[in-house]
């Protein structure tokens, strides 16, 4: 059977735009904070279900969700921080703690999420009717995806680097005590950070949840590739993320291809990520950036 | 009747869970390991009991222990890579392998029927077994293997091997400057926390007679966490209590479901209680209901020596 | 001359862009009180890092006993007889002053898995004699009153002590002391470089980073001073003390 690898690609696209919006505010806070947010899962599970309740419930247009998703999920960032994050460190609590305290907060959220909405998977009811470009099967919605991530890197880039809080992001990551220093306003910009990087998941979330199907476990069923790629891409680095993100992307496409021809299940779609993400922690811990810190 | 063997039910899951429990002790409340991926552990000593019973005629104790060997080896080898590393590390990479076991035996029917589940024929059996019969066995296998447990948790966590791990839980790196090896200390400590997770998991096999995928989500491990932290980090007696509690309430939430409408479900409200509860124990009261112990030793009776010198 | 007991040769080791310690080469005498000086941010506790096994050198070798040691971890520094203690106490807190010491002890047989469930009678009359030699540490120490209270409720002074102590405890033969009697009062600091010197008699060597220069200069043989990464001068302290290069250093040129 012929592989078309211009799909493969495409696709590989597709997946990476994915996992870079989903990434992109967990390196940043995981960078940040000095702890892995494991309620990064539900952030998306609620943007994609903010996205059920715009267009399923009220039944406005999908753009409506990106909206709702955006902003719910940016104002549950925010609060996750404030009412729990720095709660609990304020209170003294070490790192394990606070990825304790995640999980607690994710439990929280999806537990929440599935008396609300029921477990059942369920859809939002949008059909994204393919058409052909060349050699390229595509929807409107994969195309939406390749072009929100696109338009995420170049703003994500210009803030980074023209403005100060972006500048802060990155200093604040690499060097904490210099940043303190040399007088950024750490809990602004961290805040910030934590509501942006929880709205872009519910984007993530969201999108996931109008390509395939979506559940109260649908952020956890990403959670693997997520960190997969915050932890190849180095941790706090978006442009180590941005490359992750499209590496892994591939390597999933490619694998699923592997794995059809190999006769094997294409549910192994997951170990992918699972692999590389030991492959990096055995050969480059560190990550893709090259600026990290070792204690 | 009824009651009494539905207790019975609730005896034998608080023992096997206070198993699964006192191993996450070891790790986290002891060393300081945060192992996010319990359940993967508990998974494979499932199924490597399972399989065992289903496929070969070993005597069961055999293939308990092959279900702890089986886990114990799968924890060292994934902790491998991330031991030396921070513990934020080791978090990432157990919740992974928690969730990648778990899609393996449900994707590959050679392995155990995938979404179906396997049977276990059951460790003693005679014809004629009542239900009470069976429970009772299994309470008797259970807290056997629990009593052996703790008193090797005990003996282990109060010599000065229990003061070296507690001493990586608190600063790894003077430690190390003091001559502790402390990656072969953490490999020790996850061997041996994988193992007895397997062992728990083999019961659990043992006592359900059927497993499938589904029995092992993510919400097991949190089930275990929520035990250590309710009960008393590094304190192998808050832990059992913590497993008794976190049991009866769950329990409790089922028999409620049952008998009273309320606007929320139960279930779904006890999982997001124990979330919150969680987090405020975390802020208020991280040591848990009993808290951690001095260690006490030999080294004691030294001291009441020297004050008693001095203060002649 | 004779053969050192510690031999820096040409280390070197950066962080990012910066050589904290650039081609740093010293030698520790045996028997002796070695300083090592100079201002804040030279790449003393670097140097120290890298000696005891923390930090992997970028460049050079070490030696102890005339055998490399570069290559090796804390844990194994620690076995050759190297022991360190940190210039911010890093006690185990909550941990008993008591357990704090018999932590650093060498040879404990109760360190072991097997021993500590099975084998336990072995252990248990070295737990006792570990116990006394901890309480004399700590009766010199004048911290013997706190043996069971938990390590985090000392005062700053008594962390320092206890770091210090815990340090002895571990037999050592080289002792890497990172600024002993900063943070203690002037008296305390001297009472602790006496302690020092007592042991020094008893064989033990020692280096030592130290701020504290009017009691380093009083118990010291040989000093080295650093300055950017670089061994800048080394002499007795007195004639140290003469040089104008060691004011330059210290002043910023
Ligand atoms: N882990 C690290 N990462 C990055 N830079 C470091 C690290 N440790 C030390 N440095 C830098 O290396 C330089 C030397 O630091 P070091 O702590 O060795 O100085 P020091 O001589 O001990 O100073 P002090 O007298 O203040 O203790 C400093 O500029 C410091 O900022
Ligand atoms: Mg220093």
């Amino acid at each position: 059977m012929g592989v078309n690898w211009a799909q493969v690609l495409f696709n590989s696209a597709v997946t990476g735009s994915l996992y870079l919006i989903a990434a992109v505010g967990l390196t940043l806070t995981y960078g940040l904070s000095g702890f892995p947010n494991f309620a990064y899962a539900e952030f998306m599970t609620l943007g994609a279900y903010m996205g059920y309740f715009v267009v399923r419930q009220l039944g406005f247009d999908v753009y409506f969700a990106f909206i709702a998703a955006f902003l719910a999920c940016g104002i549950l960032g925010a609060l996750a921080y404030r009412g729990v994050f720095r709660f609990l460190a304020n209170r003294g609590a070490n790192k394990i703690h606070l990825m304790v305290g995640s999980i607690a907060l994710g439990f929280v959220i999806r537990y929440i999420i599935g008396d609300i909405w029921g477990w059942p998977a369920t859809t939002f009811g949008i059909r994204w009717p393919g058409f052909d470009i060349g050699p390229l099967r595509v929807t409107d919605l994969w195309l939406a995806l390749i072009f929100t991530a696109l338009v995420l890197a170049v703003i994500m880039h210009l803030l980074l680097t023209r403005t100060k809080t972006g500048k802060a992001i990155r200093g604040i990551s690499s060097n904490p005590e210099l940043a303190l220093a040399s007088g950024i306003n750490i809990e602004r910009v961290t805040l910030v950070t934590w509501a942006g990087g929880a709205a872009l998941a519910g984007i993530a979330g969201l999108f996931w949840g109008a390509i395939a199907s979506l559940s109260p476990l649908l952020g956890w069923a990403m959670i693997l590739p997520v960190f997969a790629v915050t932890i190849l891409g180095g941790i706090g680095s978006f442009y180590g993320v941005l490359a992750a993100a499209f590496i892994i992307g591939l390597a999933e496409n490619i694998g699923v291809v592997a794995l059809t021809q190999l006769g094997l299940s294409t549910e192994y779609r997951m170990a992918i990520a699972f692999i590389i993400l030991i492959v990096t922690l055995i050969l480059r811990p560190q990550g893709l950036a090259k600026a990290f810190r070792r204690t | 009747m009824g009651l009494f063997v539905y207790s019975l039910d609730i005896i034998v899951f608080i023992g096997i869970f206070a198993i699964v429990a006192l191993s996450l002790n070891l790790e986290y409340g002891f060393t300081g390991l945060g192992n996010f991926g319990k359940v993967a552990f508990f998974l494979a000593g499932a199924y490597t009991y399972a399989i065992l019973m289903e496929r070969t005629g070993i005597p069961f104790y055999l293939a308990l222990i092959m279900a702890m060997l089986v886990s114990a080896g799968i924890g060292y080898l994934v902790s491998l890579p991330a031991l030396r590393l921070r513990e934020d590390y080791l978090a990432i990479v157990t919740l992974a392998i928690g969730e990648v076991l778990r899609l393996v035996v449900k994707t590959e029917d050679s392995i155990a029927h995938g979404v179906w589940g396997i049977t276990v024929p059951p460790a003693i059996h005679w014809s004629g077994m009542s239900v009470l019969e069976m429970r009772m066995v299994n309470i008797g296998l259970v807290y056997f293997c629990l009593i052996l447990c703790f008193i090797f948790f005990q003996l282990m966590t109060r010599s000065p091997y229990g003061r070296v791990l507690r001493a990586i839980r608190e600063d790894e790196v003077a430690a190390e400057a003091l001559g502790k090896n402390r990656v072969k200390y953490k490999a020790q400590v996850f061997m041996l926390g994988s193992a007895l997770a397997g062992l728990g998991g083999g019961l659990y096999a043992q006592y359900m007679q059927y497993i499938n995928p589904y029995m092992f989500l993510p919400m097991v491990t949190f089930t275990v966490w929520i035990m250590v932290i309710v009960g008393g980090p590094a304190n192998n007696w808050g832990v059992l209590l913590g497993a008794g509690l976190v049991i009866l309430f769950e329990r409790g939430a089922r028999i409620i479901k049952d008998y009273l409408l309320l606007p929320i479900d139960p279930i779904n409200l006890q999982y997001i209680l124990f979330g919150v509860l969680v987090i405020f124990l975390l802020a208020y009261r991280p040591q848990g209901l009993l808290k951690e112990r001095q260690l006490e030793t030999k080294a004691i009776e030294g001291v009441q020596k020297w004050k008693n010198r001095s203060s002649e | 001359m004779e053969e050192s007991l510690l031999r820096v040769k040409e280390i070197g080791k950066h962080f990012g862009g910066l050589w904290a310690v650039n081609r740093a080469s010293l030698d520790v005498a045996r028997g002796s009180i070695t300083a090592l000086v100079g201002p804040n941010g030279s790449g003393k506790t670097t140097l120290f890092n890298v000696i005891f096994g923390l930090h992997k050198p970028d460049e050079g070798r070490v030696y102890f006993n005339g055998e490399r040691i570069d290559h090796l971890a804390p844990h194994q520094v620690y076995a050759k007889g190297i022991v360190h203690a940190f210039q911010i106490p890093r006690l185990f807190y909550r941990l008993t002053v008591l357990d704090n010491m018999l932590l650093a002890a060498r040879g404990h047989k109760g360190d072991g898995l097997l021993n500590s469930v099975v084998f336990r009678q072995g252990w248990q009359a070295q737990e006792r004699e570990l116990a006394d030699k901890a309480l004399e540490l700590l009766n010199l120490l004048e911290l013997d009153h706190l043996t069971l209270s938990p390590a985090g409720e000392l005062s700053g002074g008594q962390r320092k002590l206890l770091e210090i102590g815990r340090a002895l405890m571990a037999a050592p033969v080289l002792l890497l002391l990172d600024e002993p009697a900063a943070g203690v009062n002037p008296n305390l600091g001297r009472k602790i470089f006496e302690r020092i010197e007592l042991f020094r008699q008893r064989g033990l060597s020692f280096f030592i980073i130290e701020h504290r220069l009017e009691i380093l200069f009083d118990f010291a043989d040989w000093v080295y001073v650093m300055d950017r990464g670089k061994i800048a001068i080394e002499g007795k302290p007195e004639e140290v003390a003469k040089d104008s290069t060691f004011y330059k250093v210290y002043l910023g040129d």
